[in-house]
């Protein structure tokens, strides 16, 4: 198999998707705080820096435009600090920031689509460039006010005894710094290298170049020391200077210094006469508590919360077809490995002891294998739930309506495949949420007793074998009434309304051709409704149920298997067929006696059990399957239970339990709608032969049509 | 697995002699197999394996020319009779019945037939359109053989999109 990651724009794709992302995280982190933190200006300034210069790898224009212009814009917010900025312009730059990842995920879809890119994004790019001079200017008239407001608190403790690495009295040094006069820095970092270890000047390039790698901006002097080998003796003499704009690149440095070889010593030098020019931000910088390693900047309370990179070294990212076909050979392994040791040769053997010994072993390793493998596939649906904030954001502003987000559960894991088919249905939800669920108007929220802000919440959770995601506002509520008046107008009732259970409105809600907003919004009600996403939530195994209370709100469920690949099955066969059913859809086998079948007006059999009246199906009549056991009480029923349809299967005999790996249909039989035919998949046994998964949920419609 | 014997699509090869013209660039192997008294060719490149007396899981609820599904070495393939594709009667399968695994962008589908015949160089040039008059479904193409006979080219794509 080839590495699909060798592929240079596979890797550029994953990795600008990847950026995207974390740079929306981060702007609707900082949107919620309300502002930057200098930590998120560091962060986006780097992230755009690599966007534009993979960007500009792959030729990819569009791109490295946008990216080049946010990049300029955050190089000026980081060197003159985010309190230079009035709110006014913030939220200004949190749009310009959103609609700038909106255009340039759009552009990266439109490279995966292998679409022409956009050949003038000048209109986005000069927006940028028109806010910068804005805040460029306005900063210029503000500053010195700025600077008196912002920061007295911090201005009082400033210590600068207590830094690690000693502050040289600037007099000492005045004379040696002669040598690099115009600079602002706030610091200098002054190095000397090991005596006589030679070739100073190219060893301080060196040095220059691996800190720039790593992201750190500064000034060097002398500065020629790349062409001029002369430099090395005023390097011997008076030291190596860099000049760093604030203590937390200067403590970047130092830290990279430290693991070089050949330096003798160094010093860090604060710079007075720049003091002046931005004092501000010397202030800030020597106001960091400093007696930790990896200070934080004191003015950064908000950087806590949950936006830290990962620790990335212990991360590597997989080929998702890799990790299929390791999953598909574990899968055939535990097959193999009960053929092998329920062999019917070994069968009539004795003195087995050694040999059951070893396969007891060897079951478990499989297991545990089987363990590790499948959780290699799970991740937690924090990234799909991420994507929420955003649009309730969007929605947010669009609709003028006061919402809250509450996440809860977001490191819950599910399946890769999972995880990639549930974004749409709750997407969709949470929209529908949005745009129904919640009151127009503040006014109506107080009225009925409840907080102006509305609030979403959104959870997941785990039981055994299944993840539970839901999706609760606090809004209006579904009325009953509303739904089958309108249920009515668009002609899907099936009997008179004053049958209808509030469980069956409900469920109304998610018929095909159901949308209870009367008119179009962007968000929602395009036509496709709440039936699309019961059907994308069926696809992946799941079920979903909608509960509600008028004028209290409205809860929707979904309830989705934690993975489709392994399943626990009951085998049963029907003439000479096998088929298996998901012993999570069984709730319990029996025989049962002729008098015991009650029929109805139509003729169907139906049986009652713990005095409830279920039907039966027999799937040798639908299946059209010959066999010999067609007398009830020869064969056995099994009932089953899925969603909200609970029945009896009639099948000839149980075959016993068994894991079995989920294989997909053939795409060729999708195009005669086989999952309409209540088979969700198929499996091979042990002894080689296919037997087919059974879907209780769809066989049921399958029967009823 | 029961008796299943595998042989590849390229034996008939050698008892093709008189028909390989000059070899030019434009040419194709095509298999040809035999259904109710018609010859179809099918290009060699979709072929992945001839198998005969494979054990068939039937699916329910399908049209009657889908048999069911095979287990490939642990790959799932469908299996359609291609007689009852055409719309011909049922016969009872025979020694010489087998089932064509093809390979159609990526889709795996069976063909039953009622014997394979031979591997044959096909020249493009000699291809001809089929009548539009009589034109029949999954034939995309007709070529005459030295011998009078008439080989059909079998629509491979029409025949797993399934319109």
């Amino acid at each position: 198999m080839d590495n699909g990651m060798d592929n240079m724009l596979d890797m550029y794709l994953f990795e600008t998707n990847s950026l995207l992302e974390q740079l929306d995280e981060l702007l609707i982190e900082a949107e919620k705080a309300g502002d930057f933190t200098v930590d998120d200006v560091n962060e986006i300034f780097r992230i755009m820096h690599t966007v534009k210069g993979s960007s500009a790898m792959m030729e990819f224009n569009s791109l490295m435009q946008i990216a080049h212009h946010i990049e300029d814009l955050f190089f000026f917010i980081r060197e003159n600090g985010l309190d230079s900025l009035e709110s006014s312009h913030k939220s200004t730059l949190f749009d310009l920031m959103f609609r700038s990842t909106d255009l340039l995920r759009a552009e990266v879809s439109k490279v995966q689509n292998n679409e022409p890119l956009s050949d003038n994004v000048d209109s986005l790019t000069e927006e940028i460039n028109s806010f910068l001079k804005k805040i460029s200017k306005d900063n210029k008239d503000t500053a010195p006010e700025n600077k008196k407001t912002a920061k007295p608190a911090a201005k009082e403790s400033v210590k600068p005894a207590a830094a690690p690495v000693a502050v040289v009295d600037l007099d000492e040094v005045r004379m040696d710094l002669a040598e690099c006069p115009d600079d602002n820095a706030a610091y200098f970092l002054r190095i000397f290298f090991d005596e006589g270890c030679g070739m100073e000047n190219l060893r301080a390039f060196m040095l220059i170049s691996s800190l720039k790698e790593s992201g750190l901006e500064f000034n060097f002097y002398p500065s020629d020391v790349e062409t001029n080998s002369q430099s090395s003796v005023s390097i011997i003499e008076k030291g190596f200077y860099l000049a760093l704009d604030s203590r937390e690149a200067a403590d970047a440095a130092i830290s990279q210094i430290n693991n070089m070889n050949n330096l003798r010593s160094y010093e860090l030098i604060q710079n007075v006469r720049a003091k002046s020019a931005v004092e501000e931000k010397a202030v800030e910088a020597a106001s960091a508590p400093v007696n930790q390693e990896n200070t934080t900047p004191a003015n950064t309370p908000a950087a806590s919360t949950g936006h830290q990179m990962p620790s990335k070294q212990n991360l590597i990212s997989v080929n998702l077809a890799k990790l299929d076909n390791l999953v598909a050979i574990v899968g055939e392994i535990v097959i193999t490995e009960s053929m092998v040791t329920s062999s019917p040769e070994i069968q009539n053997m004795k003195n087995l002891d050694s040999f059951l010994k070893a396969t007891r072993q060897l079951r478990k390793l499989t297991d545990d294998l089987q363990d590790i493998v499948m959780s290699l596939r799970m991740v937690p649906v924090s990234g799909v739930f991420q994507k929420m904030n955003r649009i309730v954001r969007d929605m947010k502003q669009k609709l003028k309506k006061d919402v809250r987000l509450t996440i809860v559960g977001e490191n819950t894991e599910v399946d890769k495949s999972i995880v990639d088919s549930i974004g749409d249905p709750i997407m969709h939800i949470v929209r529908n949420s949005m745009d129904h669920g919640i009151e127009e108007t503040a006014e109506e929220r107080i009225k009925a007793g409840k907080n102006p802000q509305g609030e979403i919440i959104l959870s997941a959770s785990h039981t055994t074998n299944e993840v539970i995601i839901s999706i609760r506002d606090d809004g209006r509520g579904v009325n009953p009434a509303g739904v089958l008046a309108k249920a009515k107008r668009n002609g899907i009732l099936t009997k008179p309304e004053s049958e209808y259970t509030q469980k069956e409105i409900l469920s109304l809600l998610l018929a095909p051709g159901f949308s209870t907003n009367e008119t179009v919004t962007e968000f929602s009600g395009r036509g496709v409704g709440m039936d699309v996403v019961k059907k994308n939530v069926e696809a992946i195994g799941g079920t979903i149920t909608i509960t509600s209370e008028l004028g209290k709100g409205m809860c929707t469920t979904l309830k989705i298997p934690l993975t489709m690949a392994i399943v626990d099955g009951m085998e049963i066969s029907v003439g000479k067929s096998v088929f298996t059913i998901p012993i999570a859809n069984i709730r319990q086998s029996f025989k049962v006696k002729n008098e015991e079948v009650i029929y109805d007006t139509e003729g169907n059999e139906i049986i009652r059990c713990m005095n409830q009246f279920y039907p039966i199906i027999r799937i040798h009549r639908l299946y059209n399957i010959e066999t010999e056991v067609t007398n009830i009480e020869d064969g056995i029923l099994v009932w089953v239970e899925s969603g909200d349809k609970s029945y009896c299967l009639f099948v000839d005999d149980l075959l016993g339990e068994q894991q079995v790996v989920v294989k997909p249909l053939p795409v060729y039989l999708n195009s005669f709608n086989i999952k309409d035919s209540g088979i969700s998949g198929c499996t091979i046994l042990g002894d080689g032969n296919i037997s087919i998964i059974l879907d209780v949920l769809n066989l049921y419609a399958a029967a009823h049509n | 697995m029961s008796a299943e014997s595998t042989r590849t699509a390229m034996d008939g090869a050698d008892n093709l002699t008189d028909f390989i013209s000059d070899a030019t660039e434009a040419m194709e192997r095509y298999l040809t197999f035999r259904t109710d008294n018609l010859i179809f060719g099918v290009s060699t490149n979709y072929i992945i394996e001839i198998i005969t007396n494979h054990v068939i899981t039937a699916m329910p609820m399908m049209p009657n020319y889908v048999k069911g599904i095979i287990n490939l070495r642990g790959q799932i393939v469908p299996i359609i009779d291609i007689r009852l594709r055409l719309g011909k009667p049922a016969i009872e399968y025979t020694s010489t019945t087998c089932v064509i695994v093809l390979n159609v962008d990526s889709v795996f589908i069976g063909i039953i037939v009622d014997a394979v015949e031979q591997v044959l160089d096909i020249d493009y040039s000699r291809i001809s359109s089929v009548p539009a008059s009589n034109r029949e479904e999954l034939v995309s193409g007709m070529i005459s053989m030295p011998d009078n006979k008439v080989v059909l080219l079998l629509d491979c794509e029409t025949l797993v999109n399934n319109s």
